[in-house]
């Protein structure tokens, strides 16, 4: 996907002064932050069974190298074929050559995120092959050619009524204005598809290295659909969703689906292990894996390592304070929130994402609430740090706190500069101790008012006082 | 006990009556204060602005002049996590400096949970007659577990009422820099915090940072509001306010 | 070297184990976790199984009941389809061809379903009381489509095949079959939405229905 994050702050402005979008992110925080919660109070050991997904996690990365070659072994022993792509170029054109070899002019798509990152849609169509999303949600942003602005919830910015006007577009149906008639709609136009299509296409939640297993969680039936029906099954995966063992998959999955969305197991959980066995009366006759570096590797030797334990949940944007203002667009790339903040700039180079990992209050709203206890905060201090090093902060900042820090090291500079500041200060205030416009301030008096200080510091009252 | 006091640079600047109002109930709780003169800076802004450098020259510092504290009190959740949670990665490049560095982190407190878990204070000078709110600084909440400290002590005031907002764990849109330069994103988030107080048709929002003070009172008087007042919990305890006693 | 060499080079670069030994216990760790396949740890199950199983199973907009013998099914598959409507043509798993279709006036075929089937009657490898869930494998007599494509799905579950959780189903089916099949698809009622303005919808691609009919227990 094209990346768009050195917008954000212009980003972030539009979606601010959006009132269709304020509501729409407010029914999600609603929803989804009241959903986790009512749904994790069954979890009594809520705390242990996050520390053992955290260790499975890190058991997975820790010996990533061994459960990959297990997972292809056991894959390949069931027929499935397995392709190994470096960059998301050779993904699409590994897809392709799929596709060609098996004559295939229609393709059904489960929703994939590293199908976002690649591109892939975009790359099937230039070469004359259709590709339809069919979870509703991507199928709206697909038909409105919009790129997903939650990793759960793809058109949560849309309201119902854009919705509509769309189907109506491009139905070309009589409008319908209750949600369920536009769901059972879409029902309708899409079901052909999924009869005749030649091609599916998945991601996965996660690798079974145990089995050679290939899993997704899903709600609508579509992943069902797309991974037996079509006579071709890709699934494309990153490394990193590896995990050993499906006793592994059983216990993360309580904490995966009600960190998403509130449920305690979500409606249809598929493991695929290869492609139509003998005697099958389903299933497509080749199963195709693409296990995808795409950056994976980097970031695995890196100290942000442990964002690639994310299992993604989507828990941590719907619980940010600056997701929750600004919505998932602003961030520019495939992943919003706080896990975008550090996976963008990871994958698509620091000095792509500079706002990311600091647009963020570091209330770690969202470590909190990660199933698998990711340090977001940590990892968006960590790029900062990254940034300071390699000089892509602006110099009035850099200057700022290196005068802050030359200061502070300085006890009896500091307490003369921050006497004179308190003075001025309170001077500045007037009877109503309140400043408008803070000189030199204008980035805090664009929003604020500044309590006056009281005219002398701390360590000047204390003084008299002894 | 040695109780060292860190007053905070935005306490040492802005609000000084929080500090005065610290060191009047660790004094009233019979407990020996002294107030290393020379302290700034805890190294936040620099730490969290990526400057890792200028964050350990200034933690190396805050060590160096509270070394003779058996413990160290903070009126502020922020400049306590800082302490407590981030010193010891930030300085693992000075394994020499480990043994007073770990001694410190141990013993580092922010002031309620220091009140109510090794003071055990009991009463306290202030009265407040009236309704108030409490917001749960992030810092303070998710690093150092102040969550029911600040609550016990404000039960102990007699006249006072607490009417729990909605969210009150909820950031206040402060988080430093980002204040400036997100101001836009952070004033949006200020202001639901601010109308969740308002709600509550509360006289005055307690909290426990200064910088979370600065963010609530500079939103709510841009939009008008003069009436809620926004006080430290220390203030309120202590029974001091924003003159200079 | 080809990509896939490159991508584990890189991999095993990244994690810089260092020496030879320590290969060797990665591998080990692996080879240990994955013949054994601990558990995790679980919330505490202090339920029976099968009022769990239908509680759970009301709560996902299933409906359930209870009959004592699988001769039972057609009229019970009969009495639901006529209480809701329904068409009373159906396709089912070869399993229950023999029970007595037509004489509750029933119109069943054993084979897979088409997009025009309107009712699907299946089986189940094992159910799931813990989430009110069906455990279903791909197989020559398990058809996908069954569960999938009619808008109208009911499963018969025998209730000694009423497992406590997930990780009971698949000690069963490493016990009972030994390896997974193509597919195991595990279904908790019927298919659902909420993507427009996080309204919840049911029915979408898969059933609008899912009625369980628990034999015997």
């Amino acid at each position: 996907m094209q990346v768009t994050s050195q917008q954000f702050k212009r980003k972030a402005a539009e979606a601010l002064a959006n009132p269709q979008l304020r509501k729409a992110l407010g029914n999600l925080r609603a929803r989804m932050v009241s959903g986790r919660a009512r749904s994790l109070l069954e979890l009594e050991n809520l705390e242990q069974i996050r520390e053992a997904a955290k260790s499975a996690r890190d058991f997975a990365l820790a010996h990533l190298d061994h459960l990959l070659e297990r997972f292809e072994l056991n894959a390949c022993a069931r027929g499935a074929q397995v392709h190994w792509a470096e960059t998301g170029d050779e993904v699409n054109q590994l897809v392709l050559e799929i596709a060609r070899r098996n004559a295939v002019r229609k393709i059904i798509k489960s929703k994939s995120m590293l199908g976002e990152e690649t591109g892939l849609n975009h790359y099937l169509e230039a070469a004359g092959i259709e590709v339809r999303e069919t979870d509703l949600g991507e199928y709206i942003i697909q038909e409105a050619r919009e790129t997903p602005s939650h990793i759960i919830a793809p058109a949560v910015h849309r309201t119902a009524e854009e919705v509509a006007d769309l189907f109506q577009q491009k139905h070309k149906l009589p409008r319908k204005t209750d949600i369920g008639e536009m769901t059972r709609e879409a029902r309708m136009v899409l079901r052909p598809h999924f009869l005749t299509a030649d091609m599916g296409i998945t991601g996965a939640n996660f690798l079974v290295a145990e089995t050679g297993t290939s899993m997704i969680v899903t709600n609508e039936g579509n992943g069902r659909m797309t991974t037996t029906l079509p006579r071709v099954h890709v699934a494309i995966a990153g490394i990193e969703k590896v995990l050993a063992t499906l006793e592994d998959v059983a216990f993360i999955l309580r904490l995966l689906t009600r960190s998403a969305t509130g449920q305690p197991i979500s409606n249809y959980l598929t493991f695929t292990t290869g492609p139509k066995q003998a005697g099958d009366k389903d299933g497509p006759d080749e199963f195709h894996i693409i296990i995808v570096d795409a950056g994976r590797t980097r970031v695995l030797a890196s100290d942000l390592r442990a964002a690639l334990r994310c299992i993604r949940c989507g828990a941590c944007m719907n619980h940010c304070p600056v997701y929750q203002s600004v919505g998932g667009h602003a961030y520019g790339w495939v992943y919003p929130g706080p896990i975008g903040a550090v996976l963008t700039p990871a994958y698509v180079g620091l000095d792509n994402a500079l706002d990311l990992p600091n647009a963020a209050t570091l209330c770690n709203q969202c470590g909190v609430v990660c199933p698998v206890k990711i340090p977001l905060p940590d990892l968006m201090r960590k790029l900062r740090e990254q940034q300071v090093e390699r000089g892509l902060r602006p110099w009035p900042e850099r200057l700022t706190l290196k005068l802050w820090a030359w200061a502070a090291l300085r006890p009896a500079a500091y307490a003369w500069i921050t006497g004179m500041l308190a003075r001025i200060g309170r001077w500045a205030g007037g009877s109503k101790r309140l400043i408008h416009k803070l000189p030199g301030g204008a980035a805090w008096s664009r929003h604020r008012d500044m309590p006056a200080p009281s005219g002398k510091t701390f360590r000047e009252l204390y003084r008299h006082r002894r | 006990m040695r109780v060292g006091l860190f007053v905070t640079c935005l306490v040492d600047l802005m609000r000084p009556s929080v500090g005065l109002s610290a060191l009047k109930l660790l004094e009233n709780a019979g407990c020996e204060v002294v107030v290393p003169t020379t302290q700034t800076c805890c190294g936040q802004p620099a730490y969290n602005s990526g400057d890792r450098r200028s964050a350990q020259a200034l933690a190396r510092k805050v060590l160096r002049e509270f070394s003779d504290c058996d413990c160290v009190v903070v009126p502020s959740g922020s400049c306590g996590g800082m302490i407590k949670i981030h010193y010891l990665e930030l300085l693992e490049e000075s394994p020499e400096l480990r043994p007073k560095l770990q001694h410190l982190v141990e013993n580092v407190w922010e002031l309620s949970d220091f009140l109510v878990n090794v003071l055990a204070v009991q009463r306290v000078p202030g009265q407040f007659h009236g309704t108030v709110t409490y917001h749960d600084c992030c810092s303070g909440l998710r690093e150092l577990g102040v969550k029911s400290q600040p609550r016990e002590l404000l039960a102990k005031i007699p006249g006072l009422t607490l009417k729990e907002m909605a969210n009150p764990e909820q950031c206040c849109g402060f988080g430093g820099t980002f204040a400036v330069k997100f101001g836009d994103i952070s004033a949006r988030i200020t202001d639901e915090k601010c109308a969740d107080i308002v709600a509550t048709g509360a006289d005055a929002v307690v909290l426990a940072d200064v910088g979370c003070m600065l963010s609530i009172e500079g939103r709510l008087r841009r939009g008008g509001d003069a009436n809620t007042k926004v006080l430290h919990f220390a203030e309120i305890l202590a029974g001091v306010t924003n003159d200079p006693s | 070297m080809n990509t896939r060499d490159r991508i584990l080079a890189r991999i095993r670069l990244a994690l810089d184990r260092g020496s030879a030994t320590a290969q060797s216990e990665s591998a080990a760790a692996v080879r240990d976790r994955l013949d054994n396949h601990p558990r995790g740890p679980s919330p505490a199950r202090d339920w029976e199984r099968v009022p769990r199983f239908r509680e759970r199973c009301f709560s996902l907009s299933s409906t359930v009941e209870g009959i004592a013998r699988l001769e039972q099914v057609p009229g019970a598959v009969a009495r639901y389809l006529g209480e809701n409507a329904l068409p009373l043509a159906c396709v089912c798993w070869p399993e229950f061809s023999r029970l007595e279709w037509a004489a509750a006036g029933l119109q069943v075929e054993a084979r897979p379903a088409t997009g025009e089937d309107a009712v699907g009657i299946s089986g189940v490898f094992c159910a799931i009381a813990e989430t009110g869930t069906l455990m279903l494998l791909s197989g020559p007599d398990s058809y996908a489509t069954t569960s999938l494509l009619p808008e109208t799905h009911i499963a018969v579950v025998p209730a000694a095949r009423i497992v406590r959780s997930i990780e009971d189903g698949w000690d069963l089916l490493r016990n009972e079959r030994g390896a997974l099949p193509r597919q195991v698809t595990f279904v908790s009622g019927p298919s659902r939405i909420a993507d427009i303005e996080m309204t919840l919808v049911l029915g979408i691609h898969g059933p609008y229905r899912v009625h369980v009919i628990v034999v015997g227990g």
